[in-house]
């Protein structure tokens, strides 16, 4: 096991093993920097963009730093739709869904990875298809069915289709496979099986995954848009994504300024809630380390 | 929804037991809406509702926000097959054909009187009926206009204030104003920029300034290789391939921003985008006529209002209350100012608030006065795929990969083989 | 044991299954159904009523010139996306399982956060950052000496210039699986490992890439399935253009549901692509499974 008491920073596991090939902690930097920057620079024009006024926003060489600098922008996105309510329905529907989803996924995929029973290879397969099948394939035949359900124009409309997710059955799956076979036998001596080792164990173990599927689940959910748009009508129950699109027009292109803004607002919960997680990352690694 | 309906029960059952002298029957009606243009239309539009909600206590519309054209037909579709279409909507104005395939929206017919439409300008009516009968009423709508950048061309030693009339002059001008790297040759700034994406829509306006049409609807005939639009396009490929002064592609989106940031002279855009160009350039800039060739010639575009189909009779009643609120010609006015749209009645310019408006900006009154040499949009039934047919050859020729007749006469085949049961009745 | 209790056993593994089964019948197998019912009705602008007609919907689809090129799009969509970002995604999640400081969080960040810029705000952000005049990156490029690239505007570098955008948003997504995946190691591994000598390269070709391999498989599946499933990019960059030089499969299936009103093609269509997907999915499953250790 690793320590976190040692006196020199070290790199970590790979320490020597980079040392070996020549690389040292510099040149890692430079390259993570450099990686960096160019996955940040879009956000940052963004960023730039959205303080700025729509006369200094199309010039002949970029101009980073706003002046003069516009607040202006997250004023006026404010005043053109409910986005604080907006804000309430996204984090009620993301939740609702992640929620579920890790309930019907986590049995799922235990089944899938601990148990053998006939057809399980078949069975899964039908759970993967869910990945292939295009968004919008399902969209008219959904409506039908939530239409049926009394759902429309509900939250509810816009979490039930994602509550079973072969994708998340599929990625635990393979987390689950890692474990190894002594942890179960060890924990059918002591009379933990089934239900209660995968909760009290198998999932605990997982946890970086779970983590990094929830992560996922909420950016996908956070930012879908035409499911939401096609079963929702009233503001009462919209969602972040349909703010923001009234930024965006086929006729005219978009206004670019307030688009930013609206952005840079949509996208910051996000960014608070991932740079919290991918320290929970860490974290799960020890507890995850200290059983191993 | 529920807490909604549990709500208007709890209001019925007040109204009810205050012996309100009422019409218990509040008539709601459903209204989708999408936004095509920049500015704050969404909230714009919920003001309309609201008023034309307080001035008709028995009728209560509610304003859904549907995204962008091709989400609000999406929306459209899915409800209409859901069962529950809208009660009035607005979708791009050429899917009338695919609308009725659906059979999505009601005839118009009891409605309107000659009256009526007489205000509205011809060429936006145009793409309102079908079969003898009205279908929709012209309310967002637009025309491509010309742009051009009134610096670049005194740089160039151009009279700012005159901008080509003509296909030759364009020619000319755009050599002109084209800037090239002295020691790459390679283009910095294009003479004229004849947007993409919806350049199925700008080349039906050569083709029309040429003195021909693709599509004539009501007449049931699609010529697309016809010698005038063999020869529009062989402009085209002039300016972008022989003497590269335009850029043989684009996208809808990024080339008014090349305007503003100066790096096309000249161009071809809807007036849906002079409210942004105005907000955003920081040069003088000239609206005029697209430049001509037989003729001046455009063709409109924009959003109609349309009547869901199998309502009942007094939703039905109701929503053309609502219709006739929306067009009115102080609304229409009202509108055009609001989203830059051009207003789709005459008298509407008549209306004072109107006057003062045009005075302060005329820019706003190019797109009225071509409204004159103007027609309606190209549409046909399975209009969508017949456009990408169009683009496809359009993109092929200007990159120089076919010959304009060669491309226009492959159009036509598979043209003719997608509308041949449509031509042939 | 006596026999109720075996019969449960028995039926045990399907119990966990139930609830999920019972969503994605509703959510899955129903529209699935629905599609492939469809496919074998006429329904399109000419035709009000349904009308069956076998599987003409699946003859037509091959006489579309279009379709060919959509094929076409959509592999080289694939392979172009698939490995780079398989590789940057690999790397940086080895690199940011380092301890490399506080700067670490910067760097997850900055490659994660694509992934939640929001479908149309990234499409928009890209069209005008691919613009070949007043772009940033060309605006970069040509510091470097690079000539102009006209990017979406040009029918050669559309897609490229798509592709690298949604490399750009997605590989941090496959960054952070691995990231979970390295997190599943035992640290222990590497100490004795490294104890024992190993090189970089034997570390990792004996440790951390077989013991990845359950993350791989899944990586590369979820790859292609995502790669296949492109549709937001070119709706909002291209929507299909120049020349359906980016018209891409699922985009197509859109324009014949919704925009064409061609509801049995685009059935069929639907249909055509699970069952090439579900064929080449079985075929890499079967195939990379068996080259991984499991049971650790």
């Amino acid at each position: 096991m690793k320590s976190n008491t040692q006196q020199t920073p070290k790199f970590g596991p790979l320490e020597k093993a980079f040392r070996f090939i020549g690389v040292n902690r510099i040149h890692i930097h430079i390259l993570l920097i450099l990686v960096s920057g160019v996955t940040l620079a879009p956000y940052l024009w963004a960023l730039s963009t959205s303080l700025k006024y729509r006369v200094n926003v199309f010039t002949e060489t970029p101009q980073w730093i706003p002046n003069p600098v516009n607040l202006g922008n997250y004023k006026e996105v404010f005043r053109m739709a409910p986005f604080g309510l907006y804000l309430v329905n996204t984090i009620v529907v993301v939740v609702g869904i992640l929620a579920i989803q890790i309930l019907t996924m986590s049995t799922a995929a235990y089944a899938f990875s601990r148990l053998r029973f006939r057809g399980s290879e078949g069975l899964f397969f039908l759970f993967i298809v869910q990945m292939m099948l295009p968004v919008h394939a399902t969209i008219v035949p959904n409506y039908l069915i939530v239409n049926k359900l009394g759902l429309l124009d509900s939250r509810l409309a816009l979490m039930v289709p994602f509550w079973a997710t072969g994708y998340g059955t599929f990625l635990l799956r393979q987390s689950f496979r890692q474990v190894p076979r002594d942890f179960e036998d060890a924990a059918m001596i002591d009379g933990c099986s089934g239900l209660r080792f995968l909760y009290s164990i198998l999932l605990p173990m997982a946890k970086p995954t779970l983590v990094a599927f929830s992560l996922i689940s909420i950016v996908t959910h956070w930012n879908d848009f035409f499911w939401p748009l096609v079963v929702t009508d009233s503001p009462a129950v919209r969602t972040l994504t349909m703010g923001l699109a009234m930024f965006v027009q086929q006729e005219s292109g978009a206004d670019w300024t307030l688009l930013m803004a609206a952005t840079i607002f949509v996208t910051a919960p996000l960014m608070v809630l991932f740079l919290i997680y991918q320290r929970k990352f860490i974290e799960s690694f020890m507890s995850a380390g200290i059983k191993g | 929804m529920k807490r909604k309906s549990i709500l208007s029960m709890a209001l019925l059952l007040v109204v009810l037991f205050s012996a309100f002298p009422v019409n218990a029957q509040l008539v709601r009606l459903t209204y989708y809406y999408p936004v095509g243009v920049a500015g704050p239309l969404a909230r714009v539009m919920n003001e309309y509702v609201e008023e034309f909600n307080a001035l008709h206590p028995n009728i209560e519309v509610v304003p859904v926000y549907s995204g962008d054209y091709d989400p609000t037909m999406q929306k459209v579709q899915t409800a209409v097959r859901g069962g529950n279409p809208p009660d009035v909507f607005i979708v791009e104005i050429s899917e009338l054909p695919t609308l009725l395939a659906m059979n999505a929206i009601e005839p118009l017919d009891e409605f309107v009187t000659d009256e009526f439409l007489s205000d509205f300008f011809p060429a936006f009516l145009e793409n309102g009926y079908s079969d003898g009968h009205i279908w929709g009423i012209p309310f967002q709508r637009s025309t491509p206009v010309f742009y051009w950048n009134k610096a670049h061309f005194e740089e160039a030693g151009l009279d700012p204030e005159k901008p080509p009339t003509t296909w030759d002059e364009l020619r000319e001008y755009a050599e002109k104003l084209t800037v090239r790297d002295p020691q790459t040759g390679e283009v910095i700034r294009w003479g004229v920029t004849i947007s993409g994406g919806w350049n199925d829509w700008l080349f039906q306006c050569f083709v029309r300034q040429n003195g021909s049409k693709l599509i004539d609807y009501q007449e049931r005939t699609a010529v697309f290789n016809s010698p005038e639009a063999v020869e529009a396009l062989e402009f085209w490929v002039d300016l972008t391939q022989n003497l590269k002064v335009a850029p043989p592609h684009s996208t809808w989106a990024s080339t008014p921003p090349d305007f503003v940031a100066g790096r096309t002279s000249m161009l071809y855009h809807s007036t849906g985008v002079l409210t942004f160009i105005m907000d955003s350039a920081q040069f003088d800039f000239g609206v005029g006529f697209l430049p001509g060739k037989v003729s001046y010639g455009a063709e409109v575009g924009g959003g109609n209002l349309f009547i869901g189909k199998g309502i009942p009779q007094e939703r039905k009643e109701a929503a053309w209350k609502f219709i006739e609120f929306l067009t009115t010609p102080e609304m229409a006015a009202r509108w055009s100012r609001d989203s830059g749209y051009v207003a789709t009645r005459k008298s509407a310019y008549e209306v004072p608030e109107m006057v003062e408006y045009t005075n302060e900006n005329p820019e706003y009154l190019v797109a009225r006065d071509q409204l004159q040499y103007a027609a309606g949009k190209m549409m046909s039934p399975a209009f969508q795929r017949v456009r990408e047919i169009l683009k496809t050859a359009l993109d092929e020729a200007t990159a120089g990969r076919t010959t304009p007749k060669a491309a226009l006469d492959q159009a036509q085949t598979q043209i003719n083989r997608l509308l041949g049961q449509w031509l042939q009745q | 044991m006596s026999s109720s209790r075996l019969n449960l056993t028995k039926i045990r593994p399907y119990l966990y299954l139930v609830p999920s089964l019972a969503l994605l019948s509703v959510f899955t197998y129903f529209p699935i159904l629905y599609s492939t019912y469809l496919s074998f009705f006429r329904q399109n602008v000419f035709t009000l009523e349904p009308v069956f007609d076998w599987f003409a919907n699946y003859a037509a689809v091959f006489e579309e010139p279009v379709f060919k090129i959509v094929v076409r799009n959509t592999v080289v969509y694939a392979l172009g996306t698939i490995p780079i970002t398989m590789f940057l995604a690999l790397l940086m999640a080895i690199l940011l399982n380092e301890q490399l400081g506080w700067i670490r969080d910067i760097y997850r960040v900055a490659c994660f956060y694509p992934t939640m810029i929001p479908m149309a705000a990234a499409g928009m952000l890209a069209v005008w950052l691919f613009n070949p005049g007043i772009g940033l990156i060309n605006h970069y490029l040509k510091m470097f000496g690079v000539p102009t690239i006209e990017w979406l505007y040009d029918m050669k570098w559309a897609l490229p210039a798509i592709m690298l955008t949604a490399i750009w948003k997605n590989f941090g997504y496959f960054m952070l699986i691995y990231l979970a995946g390295l997190q599943n190691i035992p640290g222990e591994l590497y100490e004795s490992a490294s104890i024992e000598g190993c090189g970089f390269w034997s570390r990792l070709r004996y440790i951390t890439l077989p013991l990845l391999g359950p993350t791989t498989v899944f990586v590369v599946i979820q790859g292609i399935i995502t790669s296949f499933q492109v549709f937001d990019l070119v709706y909002v960059m291209t929507q299909g253009g120049p020349a359906d030089r980016t018209n891409v499969f699922v985009y197509y299936i859109y324009q014949n549901a919704f925009r064409f009103w061609d509801f049995g093609q685009a059935s069929a269509l639907t249909v055509m692509f699970v069952i090439v997907l579900l064929i080449l999915v079985f075929i890499l499953t079967r195939f990379m499974e068996r080259r991984v250790h499991y049971e650790v």
